[in-house]
């Protein structure tokens, strides 16, 4: 069941790229939304049979592959990784919608799409350290093609910028696991044998950076960041939806599932580290939002400093905090995939995402008053405002370290304060006062322009409302990682400090 | 056709002064303004009817009526009126009032003087009277606070007032769409003389009010008091609604302590020829109204043209609506500067052509910051 959720975009993007006649661009993308809509349907379907209780891989899929070198095709989900397979089929199916219907190589691109989708679908699934190599690296092809060809004008230079980024990490990221297998002396690459509790605690250290290397280009995290907004600027809209959406969650899901999970002693050494570096991000992130004009450099900035709430969580490893962090994952998913659609909208109708041209958006006739109306909603759940899924998932992260990092906690809710200063002069300059007169004769918006939007931002409130709806599948398994002995160690201190003198906070406990 | 000894002088409208002097129009002359202002003149001639006919009925049947819950239904109220109404399936009367509030509030004319009259005050008295006489508690109200109810019987006047100058134009109006149909009107002079003829045929009729109460009629504006129709509420009608109008909230936020609103009501600029058509479509404001008003009742040539015309097609109607609107009501601002000229437009005296000029200078200072140059390519 679970080699469906690769198998199917594969076979999509096969028919759509090999199809023996000529097809239009429409006919490539009906043809794509199908072959995308049957994954994220199973992964509902799965989501409906998961027994969130068990915290094991749940559906594992075994084949020996190259048993000489240890990989094996060995897939499986878990609490962890199933809400980032059901945000990946969604946002596809969205980001497939909403592309261009007049696209250039349509077929080529509706194939890359499901490429990427199909590996990113692989990678959260792999239950083995080199088959996640293997799809974590095969993402990077089709999302290089699909910015160096539908890019803006400096795509070349764009997506150059983000495969060699990428590359790196991906180098760091197979020495890492190379070395780990190899010194731990393990037969395989399975997951679940790997054992590095023997290792000396210096080699795991030395291996976690290597992790926190290759994983920190890719969430990103400051300062191997600047790929992020140039490939954000240059790519369309429907890839920056994949990338800010999807893309980046490899980087937070590796660090849960590889640095935390299979290196905790190390883990606990660098998690000070780890804790300054999220609040570097946080702020950086925010500070350069506040600088840019263009909209979507600010949306990506800000993507930089929301990236590092997760991983403050993550390093403060508290079941609450792990939670937290998944939470934040999918949060960030829905929000910044909305943000991103927004900004595309605005820059397909005004010819320009430019803060300091842009006004009066929301007129009612002649603007985007819809569109402005949901991205008035969109920052207000970036910015933590109660009701929508942003502020679940922030309150989560803060709640859940701040006994372990309360100085760094305190830090990164500046970040939010300064993320309600950027979208808020966002808002005012583009969307408040009279319609600026270089867009005062927009074309119309039409259904399909606002449908992707409103299905986002209707998610995003319904799990601001009931956010136990998507913590559920997850809180088993993200309580079972915090009990590694070292992280249950950590989280058995958080509960002693003195602002919680109660047992490990859960989310249940909090209700 | 006429000879201008007196050049236009360094005003910076001297172009219109000269366009009005040489017998042509503020809005220049074309087959689609024509289009534009006449197809929008039939809508609007068609609300004001409704207007119209509600005004009089308030005026005449809630009077003083202190809680008129259903004012706007005519008397002709249902259940399934009522659900319409709730779904706002109906014309908005809400504008209606607010023009009436705004020519309440900057006055003028001899109606606004002859309600600060004694006269008045006994004839409204004797109404009052008459109304509540089988209710002591309304009565004793009165003699504690003898202003509020009088001041009720001035807006109801302005009710009638309002309401019998939108019986004129709207006949007006869809007299000048009949002759438009009929391809007697080509040309926008040809609009303007046709208002101008209206308003000055329309000029002497008599401005009255009088409630029935109990079987017997109570005269609160008589005709002996000698109000007209173009003195005492065109003009006055032009000044409060064209000319200066409200500040009114959700077009734009004007700041009174930035000195945004002049604290002098005789200099405000908000009234329609003023108003900016693009924030058109917000929520309740009395522009938003009216448009929507009238988008009920295009004529279909005009709802073509406004598809044909816009890129958003259906979505800004509201605001192409404003726009033809405000030229149309330039064309009835250049009928009624024609029709109040101190003398004929095409007179050869000099001093009686340097009184004109002089009139027309006066006009054009008001102008100054008005939409009439965005109405010449819009």
């Amino acid at each position: 069941m679970l080699s469906a959720l690769i198998l199917v975009p594969l076979i999509g993007a096969a028919i759509v790229g090999f199809f023996p006649k000529a097809i239009a661009p429409t006919s490539s993308r009906n043809i794509a939304l199908i072959f995308a809509s049957l994954p994220f349907l199973l992964s509902i379907v799965l989501a409906a049979q998961f027994n969130p209780t068990n915290v094991t891989q749940q559906f594992s899929e075994f084949i020996p592959w190259i048993t000489a070198i240890g990989l094996n095709y060995h897939l499986g989900v878990d609490g962890l990784s199933l809400p980032l397979l059901v945000l990946n089929g969604l946002l596809t199916c969205i980001a497939i919608y909403s592309s261009d219907e007049d696209i250039q190589r349509s077929r080529f691109y509706y194939s890359l799409v499901l490429i990427l989708s199909a590996a990113v679908s692989g990678a959260f699934l792999a239950q083995d350290l080199l088959l996640f190599f293997l799809f974590y690296e095969i993402e990077l092809i089709p999302l290089y093609l699909l910015i160096a060809i539908w890019g803006g004008q400096r795509r070349g230079y764009a997506a150059t910028k983000f495969l060699i980024y990428t590359a790196t990490s991906g180098i760091l990221l197979l020495a890492s696991f190379l070395g780990l297998v190899w010194l731990s002396g393990a037969s395989s690459f399975a997951l679940a044998t790997l054992d590095s509790n023997a290792l000396p605690l210096a080699t795991q250290i030395v291996l976690l950076c290597g992790i926190l290397l290759a994983f920190g280009i890719k969430i990103p995290l400051v300062p191997l960041h600047t790929w992020l907004p140039d490939a954000h600027v240059e790519a369309s809209t429907p890839i920056s939806v994949l990338l800010a959406g999807v893309l980046l969650k490899l980087g937070t899901y590796g660090l849960l599932r590889f640095g935390l999970g299979l290196l905790p002693q190390a883990w606990e050494v660098l998690a000070p580290v780890l804790a300054i570096w999220a609040v570097v991000s946080v702020l950086y992130g925010a500070s350069c939002a506040i600088a840019q004009t263009d909209m979507k450099k600010m949306v990506a900035y800000s993507s930089i400093g929301h990236m590092g709430y997760i991983l403050l969580a993550a390093a403060a490893a508290t079941p609450l905090s792990i939670l937290a962090s998944v939470l934040q994952m999918v949060s960030h998913g829905l929000i910044s995939a909305l943000l991103f659609l927004l900004v595309g909208v605005v820059y397909k109708k005004t010819g320009s995402r430019d803060i300091e041209t842009l006004r009066g958006l929301l007129n009612p006739e002649r603007g985007l008053p819809l569109i402005g109306s949901l991205m008035v909603l969109g920052v207000m759940a970036s910015a933590g405002i109660p009701g929508m899924v942003g502020f679940m998932a922030e309150f989560l992260v803060f709640r859940g370290s701040f006994p372990v990092f309360p100085t760094e906690t305190i830090l990164s809710m500046v970040g939010t304060g300064l993320t309600a200063v950027y979208f808020l002069l966002l808002i005012n300059r583009v969307f408040f006062g009279r319609l600026s007169p270089q867009v005062i004769d927009l074309p119309r918006v039409y259904f399909r322009d606002r449908a992707p939007a409103v299905v986002l931002a209707v998610l995003i409130v319904i799990f601001g409302l009931q956010p136990n709806w998507l913590i559920r599948w997850s809180e088993p398994a993200t309580t079972a990682m915090s009990a590694i002995p070292v992280v249950a160690q950590r989280s058995q201190l958080a509960s002693h400090t003195p602002i919680l003198k109660s047992n490990p906070v859960t989310f249940n406990s909090l209700q | 056709m006429v000879s201008i000894t007196n050049k236009p002088l360094n005003h910076p409208f001297a172009t219109y002064i000269t366009r009005i002097e040489t017998g042509k129009t503020l809005l220049p002359d074309s087959s689609e303004n024509v289009l534009d202002v006449v197809g929008i003149l039939k809508s609007y001639g068609i609300v004001l009817d409704a207007y119209s006919k509600n005004l009089i009925y308030i005026s005449e049947n809630q009077f003083l009526v202190l809680f008129p819950f259903f004012k706007y239904f005519n008397g002709d109220i249902s259940f399934q009126k009522l659900l319409r109404h709730w779904w706002h399936d109906r014309i908005n009367f809400e504008y209606a009032e607010y023009c009436m509030k705004a020519m309440l509030w900057h006055g003028g004319g001899g109606l606004d003087s002859y309600l600060d009259s004694a006269e008045f005050k006994t004839r409204a008295a004797a109404a009052i009277q008459a109304k509540f006489k089988n209710n002591p508690f309304m009565l004793g109200l009165n003699q504690l606070f003898p202003d509020f109810l009088t001041e009720q019987v001035r807006v109801l006047s302005y009710y009638s007032a309002l309401g019998q100058f939108w019986r004129v134009m709207s006949d007006m109006f869809i007299a000048l769409s009949e002759r438009y149909d009929k391809g007697e009107i080509k040309t926008i002079p040809q609009v303007v003389e046709h208002i101008k003829a209206g308003l000055v045929n329309a000029a002497a009729l008599p401005i009255t009010y009088s409630v029935e109460l109990h079987g017997k009629v109570y005269d609160i504006v008589p005709k002996s008091i000698g109000l007209t129709f173009l003195a005492d509420t065109a003009i006055p009608y032009v000044e409060a609604v064209f000319f200066r109008g409200t500040p009114f909230q959700g077009t734009v936020s004007y700041n009174a302590q930035a000195h945004q609103i002049p604290p002098d009501q005789a200099r405000f600029a908000y009234g329609a020829l003023y108003a900016d058509p693009l924030p058109v479509g917000g929520a309740g404001i009395p522009p938003t109204l009216l448009m929507q008003d009238m988008r009920h009742f295009l004529p279909d040539y005009l709802h073509k043209l406004y598809q044909k015309r816009s890129r958003r097609e259906e979505d800004d109607l509201r605001v192409q609506i404003c726009i033809s609107f405000q030229k149309s009501m330039f064309c009835v601002t250049n009928a009624a500067i024609l029709g109040l000229m101190p003398y004929p437009i095409d007179t050869t005296v000099p001093e009686e052509q340097a009184v004109n000029r002089a009139f027309l200078v006066n006009w054009m200072d008001r102008f100054m910051t008005s939409r009439l140059q965005d109405v010449q390519v819009a």
